[in-house]
């Protein structure tokens, strides 16, 4: 007899179907690489998916380039058939254009301009302080 | 995202139609024929000028291509394997080698000769917010398997926001990495740059580097035009046709050179060898792609065919006028030794 088990996916109490980022090649230490994956919501982050939807690598190249590929017609499939994406998927998703941008992008991009922006300000009071520090000594 | 489905669509239409649009004019700029200063050309319009892929064009570039099969089916890098014999009748035999033309034809196929592709600008939007989140930039490939790599989606966001499509050099080197093709590097191979072209050639390899540009760059793109110009000026100077003769770069070269007009070392080469058949045809060929050229016009008005379009075309527009005319003495003295004898 065929064992079908691996090719019928086990069917989850209440669980859906997410589109998310899982570690490949995790034995290699301090290498990440994600897959973008369609997978079910309660199947561990690594272990089985449905199916491969594109790859994320995080670590840029001799370009300067950080490689993310999407197959955006199995994509709309699967959205199609009701796929959440997960938060840094649709983050990804909105920096490519194929989605909106994320909320979260603009709040992190809009704290890191208000850190800078403080760091500035604060460097350029603490060298006021020393200019009139050295004028008092003078 | 539906945006992106109707914006892709009408990209999709729009590339079909540029495709349409570059078969039927595909066209060498009047930057290149002004090189000729002889023909007194003024505007030509498109329709009217021959262009590579027209089948008259093609066929007479076959024919002066030649059909060498010693050279073609020359043995070439494979896997050994032990050489098989077989007993065949004379009517075998003649199948055989008729098999074999067939085959030497489809291995001589020309590749194509297109204009430079024109660089890409397009921005799809702008978006200051993120300037300065990130170090690097995000390149996005689309990996869907049925679209055709012109057509593939590569954008990339910029460091300042910018969401903009990728430009050629960074396609061809995404394409590789993720629908690689055989023979073909990432980064181009270092034979390809000014001095090691020299000693490539030098080395009489031209063959070769052509075979790899071939494999390694597109037909459209500015490293392949630059790498076969170089190549074919080098041929050109030192009167080395007859490497090309019977591969299928020979008609690429003819038709380069007859558009910078400098057929006649070709010509004298072709004369050497006693091809004047060929040499008919490359002068026909000539006045088919320059048609205001004085040569042209006279022999359209004597309505001339053979040895005298050579003649007219040795008197008009050559700069080697001398040695064509001997030559042509020389075949009339043989023809006429023939018919007498």
């Amino acid at each position: 007899m065929v064992h079908l088990s691996s090719f019928l996916l086990k069917n989850y109490h209440g669980g859906y179907v997410v589109i998310r980022l899982a570690l490949a090649g995790h034995k290699q230490a301090n290498r990440p690489f994600y897959r973008i994956v369609a997978a079910y919501n309660k199947r561990a982050r690594d272990s089985k998916y449905i199916e491969q939807l594109g790859t994320y690598d995080p670590l840029p190249n001799i370009y300067n380039e950080k490689l993310v590929s999407f197959n955006f017609d199995r994509i709309k499939y699967w959205i199609g058939c009701g796929a959440h994406p997960t938060q840094s998927a649709a983050k990804l998703l909105g920096l490519a254009g194929f989605f909106p941008l994320h909320p979260m992008t603009i709040t992190v991009a809009e704290r890191q301009r208000a850190q800078t922006l403080q760091a500035e300000t604060s460097t350029a009071e603490e060298d006021m302080r020393e200019q009139s520090q050295k004028e008092a000594d003078v | 995202m539906a945006a992106l489905g109707a914006a892709r669509c009408l990209f999709r239409s729009h590339s079909r139609v540029k495709n349409v649009q570059k078969s039927k004019h595909m066209l060498v700029k009047c930057g290149a024929r002004t090189l000729c200063s002889g023909t007194k050309d003024t505007a030509l319009s498109d329709d009217a000028k021959p262009q590579f892929t027209d089948p008259s064009v093609q066929d007479i570039l076959t024919r002066i291509t030649g059909l060498d099969l010693q050279k073609v089916f020359r043995p070439i890098k494979q896997e050994l394997k032990p050489p098989t014999y077989k007993l065949m009748t004379d009517e075998q035999l003649e199948q055989a080698t008729e098999l074999a033309t067939e085959q030497a034809k489809k291995l001589l196929k020309m590749p194509p000769v297109l204009q430079e592709r024109k660089p890409i600008y397009d921005v799809l939007s702008v978006d200051k917010i993120l300037a300065g989140t990130d170090t690097a930039k995000y390149v996005f490939t689309d990996i869907t398997y049925n679209i055709p790599h012109r057509e593939r989606f590569i954008v990339v966001r910029e460091t300042d926001g910018t969401l903009r499509k990728a430009n050629w050099e960074e396609r061809d080197r995404l394409i590789q990495v993720y629908f690689p093709k055989e023979g073909r590097k990432l980064t181009a191979p270092l034979i390809f740059k000014e001095e090691n072209l020299k000693m490539v050639f030098s080395q009489d390899r031209h063959e070769d580097v052509l075979d790899l540009c071939l494999v390694q760059f597109e037909p459209d793109s500015s490293e392949y035009i630059r790498v076969h110009a170089a190549t074919y000026e080098d041929l050109d100077k030192h009167g080395k046709y007859e490497l090309l003769r019977s591969t299928r770069h020979f008609g690429g070269m003819a038709w380069y050179l007859l558009n910078a007009c400098r057929v006649d070392g070709l010509l004298v080469d072709m004369l050497k060898k006693e091809l004047l058949q060929d040499a008919v045809s490359l002068v026909s060929l000539f006045h088919m792609v320059h048609p205001h050229s004085e040569s042209a016009q006279e022999a359209a008005n004597q309505q001339a065919t053979g040895t005298d379009l050579l003649k007219i075309y040795a008197q008009k527009d050559s700069q080697r006028s001398g040695y064509i005319e001997l030559a042509l003495q020389a075949f009339e003295q043989l023809d006429a030794k023939s018919s007498a004898a």
